[in-house]
């Protein structure tokens, strides 16, 4: 069922991206300072259920505060952050349009069109208030699509005081032997890689994708497979092959475990589960070959996005909604009420705040977490097998190289280009006044190669010309500079690296 | 003497047999019956909401289906409640009809519509499914109002759906229809007085198969009513509990529903249990 859901989904998702085609570019929401907002709208939000009631609150307070004569109609409706990406896609125009989302959903909701472009007063609301963490979130290539509304998307340890104690929560080691010891279970979702990829970053393992402005991924920078990579896959060895290994991440102290690796929100059911003898504390580091190393996370947050509007107006008077919703007060209730972790720099500062425990926590973590970036959304199938090749193998070095290796590969699949579009060289860099995004095809005469079209180009712009679309191979070194405003044709002589321009 | 001795050892022999296939009956029964138990089992926990390792519940309560009824399930229940009884009137009247024509009469191109509506049938519904949100999209028949849409799309293909009672019709014989229509009787009246009370079983099959498919209908329904908890029906709405932010405080919620789900289902089983049995067989005595 599922999968027939997902095929459903993904045929849904090529169907919004063919009726935006002829759409054009939506207009970038945020508004023009002073045009008049004054007006009723009816708006739809999407929020998780239990932020329902506290959402028609906050709207209700924004009705009466607001210095533009906004007066929102808002209809909320429960839908999942983990869900919202799914929901939009299956039909943009009938969408939400303010929704919570998990940030590793941004490039499917660019790309299908679900999401809108701050305009400049808007990034300028995001960035002067969050903290950096939480803008990359937001983030793809150069512009912002979303608020962000958490920061407290990442994982951290609880465990049980009765089986480990204090003394031994600083290592992996000690705990694996004081649960299988006490006959209890270790959850760690190492079989998602969102969980696994923490031991490759905590031995200094990197794994990032590039996107562009569009939401596009062009590239990635993975070093997993590596030696690093393969202290951290024994790093994994040793908990998948304890007989304690649960790939749990939910609340399992009530079913035998003695610590579970995960998030904030399982905070209250926890404490509910064992009370006093709850210990909460950053991952544990594990030692290899007599060294040390502390596991690293992903952190991440939870995004608010608007939809496109075909009404600039409403636009912007949406925008202005979302910035009140994802502000300091409106951030600040939901850590009251459900203990979400604020991403604006005030409400971090709230001694409310920085006395939580989990957040402390998850603070302590911060020191070894990787801001999640953007993720092509097969990683997370690619790199979920390392941990469960792991287990199934024998365990020898070339065993663990071997799960690495099929890793590397299949990530490098991703990104298959034919041999031609490997050699070609391409055009980029500010001409047409565009941001170094867009690869301008050339044509090869032997060595020569010449742009397709002839460009006209203002003294000062600058490019390059690349080899398979990416920057091993790029002429010149430094950037070419136009020195003088003209329509030139591009022309790369391969053998020398020299280029030159042509006037058309 | 011998034979008495013959007599008892038959007798063990049957016991001993008997008693290994009721064991492995049981056993097997209890396998089946062991999930069933433990919803019933969790639903009635009060002491907590979230997942346990046990399975019989420390405190006892009512507690969890007082927080279904303050939920939306009321309005996704009645919502499935309604699709499911038009669904089982609709649909039952349509494929009634259809399978009496396709027995009765012989009309032009009869052959080749049925075997048109057999290919049609191998094709998954799945198919259609982007092109049909489409149209009850344009049609208006989607997230709020999605009830009546999803009641369009149940019912409108059910036509297809004929074989197994025109397979049940063609046992009947002519002759009681013929009979019929000498003493004045019109096609309709034949249908109704003369074939249906002869094809009870099947016609409470296509009853029973009818009301129950939308108790189950989550791909579709999902995808209707996206985003509008008003258009949720119970497989849709409580799938949504079990995220991960929801799954802990509503997983004992989501067991009394599912005990809830499944009384009307399970009762109108039990009591046509008798004509299901003799519908799902009935239709194969003869092709």
């Amino acid at each position: 069922m599922k999968k027939l859901l997902a095929i459903a989904l993904a045929l849904a998702l090529t169907l919004s991206l063919a009726a935006c085609g002829n759409g054009g570019e939506p207009p970038a929401d945020g508004g023009d300072a002073g045009a008049d907002l004054a007006g009723t709208y009816d708006v739809v939000i999407w929020a998780p259920e239990a932020a329902v009631d506290l959402t028609k609150s906050q709207v209700a307070d924004f009705n009466s505060s607001n210095e533009y004569g906004i007066t929102i109609n808002a209809t909320v409706e429960p839908v999942s952050e983990a869900d919202a990406a799914t929901n939009m896609i299956t039909d943009v125009q009938a969408g939400g349009d303010l929704f919570f989302f998990a940030q590793d959903q941004l490039s499917r909701l660019i790309q299908a069109g679900a999401v809108s472009k701050l305009g400049a007063s808007a990034v300028e609301f995001a960035k002067n208030n969050n903290n950096a963490a939480s803008i990359l979130a937001a983030q793809s290539g150069s512009d912002l699509y979303a608020y962000p509304l958490t920061a407290d998307n990442g994982y951290f340890m609880y465990y049980d005081k009765s089986v480990v104690p204090d003394s031994d929560a600083d290592s992996l080691e000690a705990i694996i032997a004081d649960c299988e010891a006490a006959g209890k279970n270790i959850s760690f979702e190492l079989e998602n890689a969102w969980y696994s990829a923490g031991f490759f970053f905590g031995t200094g393992c990197h794994s990032q994708w590039i996107t562009d402005d569009d939401g596009n991924f062009i590239s990635i920078d993975d070093d997993f497979n590596s030696d690093k990579g393969l202290i951290a896959a024994k790093g994994i060895q040793k908990v998948v092959t304890s007989k304690s290994y649960v790939n749990s991440s939910n609340a399992d102290f009530a079913s035998g475990s003695a610590v579970v690796v995960t998030g904030t929100w399982n905070y209250a059911t926890i404490k509910d589960q064992i009370g006093d003898n709850m210990g909460v504390a950053d991952l544990p580091s594990f030692e290899v070959d007599g060294q040390s190393y502390h596991i690293g996370s992903y952190s991440g947050c939870k995004l608010l996005g608007v939809k496109p509007q075909t009404d600039a107006v409403r636009g912007a008077a949406l925008a202005r909604l979302a910035q009140y919703l994802t502000g300091k007060d409106c951030q600040l209730a939901r850590f009251n009420s459900f203990g979400w972790g604020p991403s604006n720099k005030d409400a971090l500062a709230d001694p409310a705040v920085t006395s939580d425990p989990t957040l402390a926590a998850l603070n302590e973590q911060g020191n070894y977490a990787v801001p999640q970036p953007n993720i092509h959304g097969s990683w997370w199938d690619i790199a979920k097998v390392i941990a469960t090749d792991i287990k199934a193998s024998d365990g020898s070095d070339a065993a663990l190289k071997a799960a690495l290796d099929k890793y590397e590969q299949s990530i490098q699949a991703v990104f298959s280009m034919s041999d031609d579009v490997k050699n070609a060289f391409t055009v980029i860099g500010s001409i047409n006044g565009d941001g170094w995004t867009l690869d301008l095809p050339m044509t090869a005469d032997g060595d020569i190669w010449t742009s397709n079209e002839a460009y006209t180009m203002d003294a000062g712009v600058e490019f390059k010309c690349r080899q398979g679309m990416s920057w091993d191979v790029a002429y010149p070194a430094d950037n070419f500079v136009v020195e003088t405003a003209g329509t030139y044709y591009i022309q790369l002589n391969a053998a020398t690296g020299e280029v030159s321009l042509i006037p058309a | 003497m011998s034979n008495n001795k013959h007599h008892m050892g038959m007798k063990t022999l049957n016991r001993l047999s008997n008693s290994a296939i009721y064991t492995l009956l049981v056993i097997i029964s209890v396998v089946w019956l062991i999930p069933f138990v433990f919803i019933v089992l969790q639903s009635f926990r009060v002491e907590s909401t979230y997942q346990v390792g046990y399975v019989v519940p420390h405190q006892w309560g009512f507690q969890n289906y007082i927080n279904l009824w303050n939920s939306d399930f009321k309005r996704w229940y009645l919502n499935t409640f309604i699709i499911a009884l038009a669904a089982a009137v609709l649909q039952t009247i349509i494929v009634l009809c259809m399978s009496y024509t396709l027995s009765r009469f012989r009309f032009k191109l009869r052959g080749p519509l049925m075997r048109f509506m057999l290919i049609l049938g191998m094709f998954p519904g799945m198919l259609t499914m982007i092109i049909l949100y489409r149209v009850l999209s344009d049609l208006g028949l989607t997230q709020a109002n999605a009830v009546p849409g999803l009641i369009l799309v149940s019912v409108a293909s059910s036509g297809m759906g004929y074989y197994v009672s025109k397979g049940f019709f063609d046992t009947i014989p002519k002759s009681l229809d013929e009979a019929a229509r000498v003493d004045g009787a019109t096609r309709l009246q034949v249908l109704y007085k003369i074939i249906l009370p002869l094809a009870k079983p099947i016609v409470i099959y296509t009853i029973l198969t009818a009301f129950m498919g939308p108790w189950g209908d989550y791909v579709f329904a999902r995808y209707v009513a996206f985003g509008t908890s008003a258009g949720y029906n119970v497989a849709v709405g409580m799938y949504s509990w079990l995220t991960n932010d929801q799954i802990n405080n509503m997983y004992t919620t989501f067991c009394a529903g599912g005990v809830i789900v499944a009384l009307p289902v399970t009762i109108l089983f039990l009591c046509l249990q008798k004509y299901y049995v003799e519908g799902v067989t009935g239709g194969a005595v003869k092709g």
